[in-house]
């Protein structure tokens, strides 16, 4: 699969935009009006398509499972792109993902892989599992569903609750860089483009961004095209998703809403420093 | 980079030259205060571009300022008018005040003085201890325009060009703006050039950092300060916070 840079037009204005109060979900004022469209996590064949080939954060998970000294919970499990590998390797974990088809796609795999997968649906603001855990892990940006405030200190306290004493939370998310928001806003932009596993089609993601830089919010129409050999379009799909961006300094703020007291935020998988706007965001947050 | 370049808050007198034409907020925090219920503390009132005009117009004010030349400089225009004035040297993250306050403002972009969230929460700490029971805190900030900084940063530019306040010379200020988007940090350069009678130019220098804060980063600071009412505006005029370019103008209650 190849990651595609395209070439942007210039700047638009983004004030036909507006804030909404800091309570409320920023996502309504974002997108031009029409029938909602579906999340694209309720198309668990086409995510996987687009994005179980994904490996750029497995390495690092795979350090995280295989160090715990404890079970792990994987927060936004969703097809389990991370949690099946980390089954495979002999890591005692469980999923948790609000999507009931990622579930079931995901007990799919296990079973054709031989896994024995526990995993349940919740919403990461406010589940209850019978065990504490001793690495809570939420990878590839999941925790920019929190779209609020509110619901971001909800999934914190959540998740802190289910770690055991000396447990840690590994949290991803990108750092919002200066070109995140200064990147037009209502064009469409190739995400990536790849090719059909089983038929050899090409498959494009299109991505048009509908951002409000003071709401931190991110609304996105997805258009995920089925191109033959000829180039011909077969077949279109059409997903939306808001994404709420959270900066370092408000990170920590929120670690500390939840309770935590004790923090590190690295700038990449790498474990180098944070320093630029074009990195990300790799927290462990312990509960001592 | 010359590290020996000061703050512009050594030299008071360079200091109302160079904000000498600014008067965006004077009407708003005026009328605020001037509609208090109840004694007001500006805090961080350097030499008084406010606080004096708020304290002519009959309010009871107080002010603090960290920095000993602001202060002296401000009593002695308060003495010169004459106007009874109670201001006095503290730091905004841990004074004490004999009284409490209907309203604490922080106007101008002081509050980004404070370089780290521990400073920022203990500051609204104490502010929030000095206020009366319905008292609220006042103050505004910027929004980090992303846009600007992509396109501004790192380059020497005018600012402005105004006559001298008292020479009606023409005056020059140019500044160079460092940013360290992570850190959330502003170094600002300036320079201040004034035309001599002679037409020669004398050039003076000056060096800031301001700590930017984000919209929903400022509510966790209020509420882990204690707060639990707010409410943030676009700009002194009272329109809704929509823009990177506008102005945050926050209130937050104690009760």
């Amino acid at each position: 699969m190849e990651r595609l840079s395209v070439k942007r037009a210039p700047e638009r204005d983004e004030s036909e935009m507006s804030a909404a109060p800091s309570s409320v979900s920023t996502s309504a004022t974002l997108m031009p009006s029409g029938e909602p469209l579906l999340s694209p996590y309720e198309a668990p064949d086409l995510y996987d398509l687009l994005f179980e080939s994904f490996v750029f954060d497995v390495p690092y998970w795979m350090n995280v499972g295989k160090t715990a000294n404890g079970p792990v919970l994987d927060v936004a499990c969703g097809t389990g792109r991370i949690l099946l590998r980390l089954l495979e390797a002999g890591v005692d974990v469980d999923g948790v993902d609000a999507f009931p088809l990622m579930l079931e796609q995901l007990r799919k795999k296990a079973q054709a892989r031989g896994l024995e997968a526990r995993v349940y649906q919740a919403d990461m603001r406010d589940f209850t599992m019978p065990r504490r855990y001793d690495r809570a892990i939420c990878a590839f940006n999941a925790f920019a569903h929190c779209e609020t405030t509110d619901e971001q200190i909800q999934a914190l306290l959540c998740i802190r609750e289910h770690l055991e004493p000396g447990g840690a939370l590994v949290l991803h998310m990108s750092y919002p860089s200066l070109s995140l928001w200064t990147d037009p806003s209502g064009e469409p932009v190739l995400e990536l483009r790849s090719t059909h596993p089983i038929n050899g089609n090409t498959l494009e993601l299109w991505d048009t961004r509908y951002k409000n830089i003071v709401g931190q919010c991110q609304r996105s129409q997805m258009e995920v095209r089925e191109l033959d050999a000829a180039g011909n379009l077969v077949d279109s799909q059409r997903f939306e998703t808001t994404q709420r961006w959270i900066y370092r300094h408000e990170l920590e703020l929120l670690l500390r809403h939840a309770g935590f007291t004790r923090w590190d935020i690295r700038g990449g998988f790498e474990n180098e420093p944070l320093e630029r706007d074009d990195q990300q965001m790799l927290v462990w947050a312990w509960r001592d | 980079m010359n590290e020996s370049i000061a703050t512009p808050y050594v030299d008071p007198a360079l200091y109302d030259v160079v904000y000498s034409w600014y008067h965006d907020d004077l009407a708003f925090y005026v009328d605020l205060a001037k509609a208090s219920r109840g004694p007001v503390l500006e805090v961080a009132c350097g030499t008084g571009r406010i606080l004096l005009p708020t304290a002519a117009a009959g309010v009871d004010i107080d002010g603090i300022d960290l920095e000993p030349a602001m202060i002296a400089r401000l009593k002695a225009k308060a003495e010169a008018v004459p106007l009874k004035v109670r201001v006095s040297v503290a730091d905004m993250r841990d004074f004490t005040m004999p009284r409490r306050y209907a309203l604490i403002t922080i106007p101008f972009r002081a509050f980004m003085h404070l370089p780290t969230t521990e400073d920022q929460i203990q500051a609204l700490r104490c502010i929030r201890e000095h206020l009366e029971p319905e008292g609220s805190l006042v103050l505004n900030l910027f929004y980090p325009n992303h846009a600007y900084i992509a396109e501004h940063r790192d380059q020497r530019l005018p600012e402005r060009e105004f006559a001298h306040p008292v020479t009606g010379r023409p005056v020059s200020l140019w500044s160079t703006q460092r940013y360290d988007i992570v850190r959330q940090t502003l170094e600002s350069d300036r320079e201040v050039i004034e035309t001599g009678e002679g037409g020669g130019n004398t050039t003076h220098q000056y060096r800031f950092t301001l700590r930017w804060v984000y919209r929903f980063e400022m509510e966790l600071l209020l509420r882990a300060a204690g707060f639990t009412r707010w409410d943030v505006r676009g700009g002194f005029d009272g329109r809704s916070l929509e823009h990177p370019h506008d102005e945050m103008v926050w209130t937050a209650w104690k009760g």
